[in-house]
């Protein structure tokens, strides 16, 4: 009975656990991803959801199953003398176990590879390109009118914002310089490697204003946790602003020092 | 059987721990080399622990200063390594080096002597890999230790890679050297009677374990000789200007085998454990020796589903994503066979039997973790991310640990002869339990809001709350390990006498003494089916010895 007690108290405070994931709001115990800003995030996210309902239907499931046998089956509720039957198996039933997960496997994994197919593509209708390399530690941005934006790692504040226009489909194209690393803002959609000897590609089109924020997700050295990534998105008119504002500020800074 | 008659043995032996260190250090006897193995990896396991802890406050809160950066790669890493190469994977093997032999009624492994070699290599590649720390800084590029990082441009001040990389060489001789031997013993000294398909599921376990490190070893000690010529001897294998996404194919050919060596004896013992507990044979023998060779070859055919944010074309994600989501099914043939053996049955909740339970409720979680892992559209978010470090240990942690805590329950007794403390092996259940699901499961939430694993530190006050109730849940962890170590020293020295066969199990090394004598059997008992003690039991042969039987313990 002690043990039934305790084993109850254990699940009540996984349920209690649960529920808090689930409850929105709770900061750090989200059970999702950020709200996507880019249609590739949406669709990992709406993947992700996807995947969701045949695993916690199989969670719920099997975890009730498991408690079943914990209560039911315990020597202690079995009749005295209770002999259980000696079965060494069933195989329509092993069939059917088998069977089952794989067509549910085999689902997913379509599904997934539809997403796949749908997202991860080399893209070759966007507006523009910018060259993102990654260094020990530090991003840089390098955008076609010819200027970069370096964004240096820190934990003191925040690093230069990386910025792009809104409804603008952007290709990315990734460098590594030196080392591994992997770019990843959570927001707009998965993570791409920068890796020395070869690019990777990834692209966004973000929906809306706003700041979003991530870091570089491969161990890269000592300074791993400084790559912070800012990408803000503006409005075109702002954008295009900002631009000649980076302009302004290249052809300054290539005149000092010849001055 | 004959067990109760006792011939001679000799005076050392029969003092089960204390004997003299000249007979530890030259023992070519599989049970001795057996523990020597299992106290390794528990020892590991206290010092892979303690550099976990040291990482928890590190992350307590955010912008902590507990240890620098610097340091601070350097514990992840030692975490990782002690604890899969140095615990895990040298525990499991010392508890199949002690019980494989005696489950299959052989006197010895059929190489005693490699056996010797092959023990003795595990301390020289542990401590080769300690010796980093005294030279600038041990291997600070997590266990993975992804080139271009380890290369002499990024690490000029230290020789902790190379010990590193010597230390994983040698580790994958031992592994080898042991693989070799148990697949020649059981190919070779199973007793009249013991065929193929009446092998304990422990050793068929052990089978498919030592094929895998067969054949993944060489290519792991392949990487690592690669990665020293280009420190050393100036080679580009994986330089910055080489290919180092190549050393990711080679160490992932090895790593993710590696998951199952760790698992499947785990596997093995909870269908050793799940049947006595419950009183019935295991449900459906054959599946689930189908299911360990079926997990065998899939787990050889995805590696690069660790690898798909380095850019490769979609198909090829798409076939290591199936085959990937494959190894659910013969996990899940395992899984309900499990559930199917205990159904119906009378159970007994004993410590080891709770350890299974335990098993089964968390593994769960890591199984289906791991299928969204495996989409290749998800995985580019939770990759690398927290989410990947609460799924490996609830594979590994609610996996690995919590069989081998299981089997160590169980075996105690026969290695010993004296019960685990069943008061102390509860609170340390509990306590394990909860600790860990408090460890463990929040953590997925931080890989979904963004936090990469092995950063320092972060500075982002919304997942302070969370890691803070991480770091307290790491340590009942903690507490719990210690409950198990004031158990196993306590129990050794004054535990409960057990008897011969104290769970009344199914397999032959309940025949024999507890501890066993050196020669393991003074008759070895006839073999009729994969439950021959069980057969000996009902046919009245083993009446005489039950009789004179303390009571199962309850």
């Amino acid at each position: 009975m002690r043990l039934i007690t305790r084993s109850l108290v254990s699940l009540l405070g996984l349920l209690v656990a649960a529920i808090s994931l689930s409850g929105c709001g709770i900061g750090g115990l989200s059970p999702i991803f950020p709200t996507p800003v880019s249609p590739n995030g949406q669709n990992i996210y709406d993947t992700y959801i996807g995947i969701s309902v045949p695993a916690l239907i199989i969670f719920i499931g099997v975890e009730a199953a498991l408690l079943w046998i914990v209560v039911k089956y315990r020597r202690s509720r079995q009749p005295a003398g209770y002999v259980p039957p000696q079965t060494h198996g069933n195989t329509p039933l092993e069939i059917v176990w088998t069977i089952a997960p794989l067509v549910v496997v085999l689902a997913i994994a379509l599904y997934s590879f539809v997403e796949l197919q749908r997202d991860f593509q080399p893209v070759n209708n966007a507006a523009f390109t910018v060259v993102v390399s990654g260094h020990q530690f530090g991003w840089n941005y390098a955008y076609p009118q010819g200027f970069t934006v370096h964004q240096e790692g820190t934990l003191q504040g925040e690093v230069a914002p990386f910025v792009v226009p809104t409804n603008t489909l952007i290709k990315l194209q990734f460098q590594g310089t030196d080392v591994i690393h992997s770019w990843w803002v959570p927001a707009i959609s998965g993570k791409t490697d920068a890796v020395p000897g070869y690019d990777n590609f990834s692209w966004l089109k973000i929906d809306r204003t706003g700041k979003w924020k991530g870091e570089c997700a491969e161990l890269c050295g000592v300074g791993h946790a400084t790559m912070q990534i800012v990408v803000q998105a503006m409005s075109q008119s702002d954008y295009d602003q900002w631009v000649q504002e980076q302009l302004a500020t290249k052809k300054g800074a290539a005149a000092s020092p010849s001055s | 059987m004959a067990a109760t008659t006792v011939l001679p043995r000799p005076k050392a032996y029969d003092d089960t721990f204390w004997k003299p260190i000249s007979l530890w250090l030259t023992t070519t006897d599989h049970k001795l080399i057996g523990i020597m193995y299992m106290v390794t990896g528990i020892l590991s396991f206290l010092i892979g622990g303690i550099f976990a802890l040291i990482v928890r406050l590190q992350l307590a809160a955010p912008n902590l200063k507990v240890v620098d950066a610097e340091t601070y790669n350097q514990l992840i890493s030692a975490h990782g390594v002690t604890m899969i190469f140095f615990f895990v994977t040298i525990f499991l093997t010392g508890i199949a080096n002690y019980m494989v032999p005696i489950m299959i009624g052989a006197r010895d492994m059929a190489f005693p002597r490699v056996n010797l070699l092959g023990f003795w290599l595990v301390p020289v590649s542990i401590i080769l890999y300690y010796s980093g720390f005294f030279t600038g800084g041990a291997l600070n590029a997590g266990w993975t230790g992804y080139a271009p990082l380890t290369e002499k441009a990024y690490q000029s001040h230290s020789l902790g890679v190379d010990f590193w990389a010597l230390s994983i060489i040698v580790w994958a001789i031992s592994g080898i050297m042991a693989s070799t031997n148990f697949l020649t013993t059981i190919v070779a000294l199973r007793a009249p009677g013991m065929k193929l398909t009446r092998l304990p599921l422990f050793v068929w376990a052990q089978i498919s374990t030592s094929i895998l490190l067969l054949v993944v070893g060489a290519p792991l000690a392949a990487a690592m000789i690669l990665l020293e010529f280009d420190r050393q001897l100036g080679t580009q294998f994986f330089t910055t200007a080489g290919r180092p996404v190549l050393y990711q194919h080679l160490f992932w050919f090895f790593g993710h085998p590696e998951v199952y060596i760790m698992i499947l004896p785990g596997f093995g013992m909870i269908s050793e454990v799940i049947p006595v507990f419950a009183r019935k044979p295991i449900f459906g023998y054959m599946s689930m020796v189908a299911a360990l060779f079926g997990i065998v070859f899939l787990s050889m055919t995805v590696w690069a589903h660790h690898m798909f944010t380095v850019g490769m074309n979609t198909y090829v994600e798409g076939f290591f994503m199936l085959m990937t989501m494959l190894i659910a099914v013969p996990t899940g043939i395992k899984f309900f066979n499990w559930m199917a053996t205990a159904w119906w049955g009378s159970i007994d909740f004993t410590v080891p039997m709770k350890f299974a339970f335990g098993f089964l409720a968390t593994f769960l979680i890591g199984g289906i973790t791991g299928v969204y892992l495996a989409s290749v559209p998800v995985d580019t978010q939770l990759h690398q991310s927290y989410y990947v470090v609460a799924h490996l240990h609830y594979v590994l942690f609610g996996g690995s640990v919590f069989t081998i805590f299981a089997g160590l329950y169980y075996w105690f007794p026969k290695i010993t002869g004296r019960l685990l403390n069943r008061n102390l092996g509860e609170w340390n259940f509990w306590t394990l339990f909860i600790g860990f699901n408090g460890t463990f499961l929040i953590m997925h939430t931080l890989g979904l809001e963004g936090m990469p694993r092995r950063i320092a530190t972060y500075s982002n006050e919304a997942w302070a709350a969370t890691n803070l109730i991480i770091t307290v849940s790491s340590f009942l962890i903690a507490f719990s390990v210690l409950l198990f170590i004031i158990n196993i020293v306590s129990s050794w020295r004054g535990g409960e006498v057990a008897g011969d066969d104290p769970w009344h199990a199914n397999t032959l090394e309940w025949a024999t003494t507890s501890p066993p004598p050196p020669y393991n059997f003074e008759r070895v008992p006839p073999v009729r089916s994969f439950m021959p003690l069980r057969d000996l039991r009902e046919s009245g042969e083993l009446e005489a010895e039950t009789a004179a039987q303390p009571a199962p313990a309850h």
